[in-house]
């Protein structure tokens, strides 16, 4: 009779890690357990450093408990290392690998239409025939489910959830996850951790454009986002009136000092013409966005106009792009997508810093 | 450690520096409060030998150490500023 599995594991652990104070089966180092018919065993005994101290004394027991077993005719024991990952953090190369360019659009208030900007961004993106992915970073307010129409929840396949498809394009958001009226009550800590498993534990595949809709603010989220990946490149939304276009400001100067590159400045509710008297009213003021994207250096992207069927569209679910591409408001967007993706093209050519580690 | 600079520039860094150099709040200190690094005098050989180094986003290197302590995030800039090279030295002296 041949030892089980199971068997050859009991004994095993009888082998204490003197560092880590537990048995070496419990501790995952033990892989590759294999058992033929005629009694052979053998098995990867995978240390946490190569340089292990104790890595003779590991292979002499291994052996030992187990050629004692009855039934074992021979013990292979293959001594491996596996050394931990350093970092608290995954390596940059290991999120997002499938993504080409990555554009977040960010705000210095809230309420001044950024998630609105960035799903009709993303969708005349994808309008234009690219493979886009839309994240949903603003994980206290998500809008972006009610504004693709996705209200449904992700399927999880391997252990990663899947995006869910709405318009063509690959969305996900924090409102996937906690639907209906239930908060998302997070500490800061607890957000980063939120943004980084959006990006890891998420399926996004391949993809030419993945548009982030991050928080306002200069925050959390957003400063996990500029640390976690090289972003491609930062839009800022703003409304035209002074105490908006002052805070965006701020969030675009604190992606300067994270050396992302600000793609510009859009200007949103720029002007509203009057369905029944057909005036154009500037209701928040107007050029406010272009001028301080002039004074700061930066492009301007466009101006978009107080539209009502931007918002009705965006309630029932489709974004203005889609449901009214002929529309003033539409037109805006559609602009704004092709002097990002001009931006980020330019952006391509940059050459990121190579890391060899020897 | 090796940085080739794009304008050219190359820097060189022992771990020993690096790790004395260390920008994290532990080792600074913060609230006024001093850090391990004016405390301590003496580090042992663990914490002085680099183990691996990470991107962080585009504006810093994240250095682990052999000892795990990983906290500190060099901007490029502090990694500039940190080059000990004949050229930066005089230039540094100079202004």
């Amino acid at each position: 009779m041949v030892p089980t599995h199971q068997q050859v594991l009991d004994v095993l652990a009888h082998i204490q890690d003197p560092d880590l104070g537990r048995d070496v089966v419990s501790l995952g180092m033990i892989k590759e357990l294999e058992v033929s018919p005629q009694g052979k065993v053998s098995f990867t005994f995978e240390l946490t450093t190569p340089a292990c101290p104790v890595r003779d004394r590991f292979k002499t027991q291994a052996q030992d408990l187990v050629g004692d077993m009855p039934g074992v005719s021979a013990v292979e024991v293959r001594m491996t290392a596996n050394v931990r990952p350093a970092f608290m953090r995954p390596k940059p190369s290991e999120i997002l690998p499938g993504v080409k360019q990555t554009i977040a659009v960010a705000s210095g208030k809230g309420g001044v239409g950024k998630s609105t900007v960035a799903v009709n961004l993303a969708a005349a993106l994808r309008k234009a025939g690219a493979d886009v992915g839309l994240l949903d970073a603003d994980i206290y307010g998500p809008s972006v489910p009610a504004m693709t129409g996705s209200r449904t929840v992700p399927e999880q396949v391997d252990g990663r959830l899947r995006p869910i498809d709405a318009h063509g394009l690959k969305v996900m958001s924090f409102g996937h996850i906690y639907p209906g009226d239930q908060p998302t009550i997070y500490r800061g800590p607890m957000v980063g951790k939120a943004i980084e498993a959006m990006m890891t534990q998420v399926d996004w595949g391949r993809l030419d454009y993945l548009v982030i809709d991050l928080p306002p603010g200069t925050g959390d989220a957003s400063l996990t986002l500029a640390q976690a990946i090289p972003l491609t490149g930062v839009a800022i939304v703003c409304t035209p009136q002074d105490v908006a276009t002052d805070i965006a400001i701020k969030a675009l100067q604190m992606f300067r000092k994270l050396n992302v590159t600000p793609l510009g400045l859009i200007e949103n509710m720029s002007w509203y013409i009057c369905p029944s008297c057909g005036h154009r009213h500037e209701i928040f003021s107007h050029g406010g966005a272009e001028a301080a994207a002039q004074r700061l250096g930066v492009p301007f992207l466009g101006a978009v106009p107080l539209e009502e069927s931007i918002r009705e569209d965006a309630d029932k679910g489709t974004p203005v792009v889609i449901s009214r591409p002929e529309s003033a408001g539409a037109r805006a967007f559609i602009e704004i997508a092709s002097q990002v993706a001009a931006r980020t093209s330019i952006q391509s050519f940059r050459q990121l810093p190579v890391i060899n580690v020897r | 450690m090796v940085i080739a600079w794009e304008d050219g520039h190359r820097s060189t860094y022992s771990a020993e520096r690096l790790r004395w150099a260390c920008p994290c709040a532990e080792c600074r200190g913060e609230g006024g409060a001093p850090g391990r690094l004016a405390r301590v005098k003496n580090l042992d050989a663990k914490e002085l030998r680099v183990q691996d180094v990470a991107l962080v986003g585009q504006y810093a290197l994240q250095v682990a150490f052999e000892s795990g302590h990983s906290t500190g995030l060099y901007t490029f800039s502090l990694l500039r500023a940190l080059c000990d090279c004949a050229e930066c030295q005089a230039r540094r002296s100079r202004t």
